[in-house]
């Protein structure tokens, strides 16, 4: 019996997981239960020493108390939280409503458009699913949308704030698997920025193959019109080609060697300022040498734009870290909320308590699965683990295609945080000795991941949506029809075709590797380097020793100021990950 | 029992009082933060101290809102099977995990972080990096933290079998009030939006069977 538990413990500890975790008791308690109950058996069956747990304490400070990485959760939560009540989603959406809604289909691109604007300043899927619901669905289904592509496209819209940064997914992935978040950042641009164009196709294909679908907005429903009748759109694009003349001809001017990031990420600051200048003088002086809706396009696009460029731009050119950047976005979206008289103390107040709690209880999922992981490594689960998916047949691809189903059928019930926590940092040391970049598979998973949101019938999105879209048949108020309720149906179908999309993307990604600007196979040198992060038995020696060596130093009454360098990484996992990382 | 629920409350209210206080750390945070990056970039004075208080600020704010989001229940489940479940059945499951799960974690973490702090205590333990903190502040920061999930559990204990027994209410299906997305919805509705969505999105509230997890995300 005992000799049956010992050879077995790895695949018991993480059945018992399973239950534990079913149970339906918080996963932080039930994953960090699950640790300590095999621990203590652990060290009745003679696997560990009775001094086990005395590395936890340093575990939990070094690997979290201490890690900058993980303030930048609060920072980007607490900056969505007070922009999703500034007014800036609503502005967004009315405004580009109105551009593209002549064209067919022309609602259901501005919504797309949007929900990626806002993913890449709120990040939060919730209010960017509300507030589309709340605003844009109305519109749709007064001016005969298809009731499905209407719920689906907002849904789906929403969950990009998962995949484009600055995403807290990103974030937690990029920690668990010992990469920098700038990085990991740089790296999902591209693949959001795709993902959001097959969006855009699909409703293309909508408006072209079933034009009732999708129809254009009629005339009378298109307010920023000029007195004359004209809707402006000539003077919008002459705006637009000055302020990108301005942008291309600074950049021409400037020294060949600039990297090329960084004059990207200028070249188009300056043509936003051009842009908000030229519009600002319009205004100022009533020449009214533009448009409504030029001027109107460019006051509402800026400061988000401007946003993006404060967060993503000072970490994507280096003068930022990630948790810097959340934190000047952050001050940015307190004075955005000040400047259009949306902040109050309730509202800062809601947005404190809204961020401490979340900041809570991911962080002590992650204390639960520290707790959890010093056991499961310490039975050589991780071994146990790596040998079930090395063993697959076709090597890479056979695990890839393996993991990414796994995730997919996981995302079903888990969402992410658990399957950040839980699964990823399992999954982590497997790709690493196949030799995969870590960050091309963290983006990989993290547009797997995004599934959760909108599967049938657990999805987030589709929850949130159901919340707000209307459940009874309603009177128009502007037109005086009775409309017709959104059926939960509806919102299920309408999801599907993007379910279908993000698996396409998915393989679209394992099949050009280039999208994420990182080959999947590294070179031996490289995998020499990454390899160090792997050894992970001989870092949970390396922390006893530490322990040890910590003890003697008591003893001797000693200050332990010499070895406090050691002490405060004392977590070996953590720091020689980090080390590896830093190499690179 | 009302003895027990009484000293529940006074529990509850502590650790409510304890987290609304420390979210003010959060707005805090934010703007050292921001004020470390803009002054690295502007003047090129950075301090140490500033940068660590930065990850002590954030250690306590995780650590002391631990009871409160307890006592909130908005530590995360996964309830697909046990939603289904009774209410009693829900609240046995609750008592089993205080008593296996919750309790043997937060003390053997309590137990064996109080060493720690007191030897940083002792030998004044400081920061290796120039101008760097002292580092028994946020040694504290761990003990009490799980003190604080100990207490709160004691109290959810308490009130769970409370229901069990027939001498208090089911706390695992209070409303506290409504949801951060409700109160989204609110706000756009009052600045933005049609009078027609108004009525039926309060319609929604009755129908729509809202999930335990809903506020999660």
């Amino acid at each position: 019996m005992t000799e049956f538990l010992i050879a077995n413990m790895a695949p018991i500890i993480f059945g018992s997981l399973v239950f534990f975790l079913l149970l339906g008791f918080p996963v932080a308690f039930a994953l960090a239960a699950n640790g300590i109950v095999f621990g203590f058996i652990g060290i009745e069956l003679g696997l560990f020493q009775p001094t086990f747990f005395q590395a936890l304490p340093e575990r939990i400070f070094g690997g979290i108390m201490m890690n900058d990485t993980l303030l930048a959760i609060p920072f980007f939560t607490f900056m969505g939280l007070i922009l999703e009540r500034s007014g800036m989603a609503e502005d967004l959406l009315e405004t580009i409503g109105q551009l593209f809604g002549p064209i067919r289909g022309g609602l259901a691109y501005a919504v797309i458009l949007v929900g990626a604007m806002l993913a890449a300043t709120t990040g939060v899927v919730a209010a960017s699913v509300i507030s589309m619901g709340l605003i844009s669905l109305p519109i749709m289904l007064r001016y005969g949308y298809d009731r499905r592509v209407a719920s689906g496209v907002i849904a789906a819209s929403g969950t990009l704030a998962q995949i484009i940064p600055p995403s807290l997914v990103l974030i937690i992935i990029a920690d668990q698997l010992g990469k920098s978040v700038g990085d990991m950042y740089k790296g999902a641009f591209v693949p959001g920025f795709v993902l959001t164009g097959l969006y855009l196709g699909y409703v293309l294909c909508v408006s072209v193959f079933f034009a009732k679908a999708a129809p254009a907005l009629p005339p009378e429903a298109r307010v920023f019109r000029e007195p004359s009748g004209r809707t402006g759109g000539i003077s919008l694009l002459l705006l637009s080609i000055v302020s990108v003349g301005a942008a291309m001809f600074w950049a021409q001017t400037q020294a060949a060697d600039k990297p090329t990031d960084e004059l990207i990420v200028v070249a188009m600051c300056i043509g936003m300022a051009v842009a908000f200048g030229l519009a600002s003088i319009n205004r100022i002086t009533r020449l009214a040498l533009l448009s409504k809706m030029a001027e109107r396009v460019t006051f509402v696009l800026i400061p988000p734009l401007a946003l993006i460029f404060l967060v993503l731009g000072t970490i994507f050119i280096g003068v930022a870290t990630p948790t810097e950047g959340g934190a000047m976005g952050a001050s940015g979206a307190l004075l955005m909320a000040l400047s259009r008289k949306r902040l109050s103390w309730s509202l800062l107040k809601q947005a404190m308590d809204s961020t401490a709690k979340l900041t809570t209880f991911v962080v002590f999922i992650l204390v639960g699965a520290r707790v959890f992981s010093l056991t499961f490594y310490g039975v050589d689960g991780h071994k146990w683990v790596e040998h079930l998916l090395t063993d697959l047949p076709g090597g890479q691809t056979g695990f890839l295609i393996v993991v990414n189903a796994l995730i997919f059928f996981l995302a079903f019930f888990l969402d992410f945080f658990e399957l950040c926590f839980i699964v990823v940092p399992l999954l982590g040391p497997v790709a690493d000795k196949l030799g995969i970049d870590l960050i091309w598979f963290g983006i990989l998973l993290a547009i797997n991941m995004q599934t959760s949101f909108m599967h049938p019938p657990f999805g987030f999105a589709l929850f949130y949506l159901r919340s707000v879209a209307p459940t009874s048949a309603y009177k128009d108020h502007h037109t005086g029809q009775l409309t017709e309720p959104v059926t939960t149906g509806q919102i299920y179908w309408g999801a599907i075709p993007f379910v279908v999309i993000q698996v396409i993307m998915v393989g679209l990604v394992i099949a050009f590797p280039q999208l994420v600007g990182h080959d999947p196979q590294l070179t031996d040198a490289e995998m020499n380097e990454q390899g160090q992060a792997v050894d992970i038995q001989k870092m949970l020696q390396d922390d006893s020793d530490a322990d040890k060596s910590r003890e003697d130093a008591d003893k001797d009454g000693a200050k332990p100021g010499a070895d406090a360098a050691e002490k405060d990484d004392g977590d070996a996992l953590t720091k020689a990950i980090r080390d590896a990382a830093k190499e690179k | 029992m009302q003895g027990l629920l009484k000293m529940s409350g006074l529990i509850d209210g502590m650790n409510e009082r304890i987290g609304r206080a420390t979210i003010w750390l959060i707005l805090i945070v934010v703007i050292i933060s921001a004020g470390n990056a803009v002054s690295r970039f502007a003047l090129n004075i950075s301090s140490n101290a500033m940068l660590e208080v930065q990850w002590y600020m954030f250690s306590a704010v995780f650590m002391f809102c631990s009871g409160y989001v307890l006592n909130k229940n908005e530590h995360i489940r996964i309830d697909v099977v046990t939603g289904r479940f009774s209410a009693r059945t829900q609240n046995w499951i609750d008592v089993f995990g205080i008593l296996v799960f919750l309790m043997p974690m937060a003390l053997l973490l309590a137990y064996l972080s109080w060493p720690v702090f007191t030897n940083a205590w002792n030998s004044g333990e400081i920061s290796q990096n120039p101008g760097g903190l002292v580092r028994w502040p946020v040694r504290l920061v761990m003990p009490i933290g799980f003190a604080l999930l100990i207490l709160q559990g004691i109290s959810e204990l308490i009130k769970r079998v409370a229901f069990l027994t027939g001498a208090g209410p089911n706390s695992l299906d209070k409303e506290a009030g409504p949801s951060a997305e409700q109160e989204l919805a609110e706000a756009i509705k009052k600045h933005q939006v049609a009078p027609q969505v108004v009525s039926y999105v309060e319609a929604n509230h009755e129908m729509v069977d809202q999930p335990k997890q809903g506020d999660r995300k």
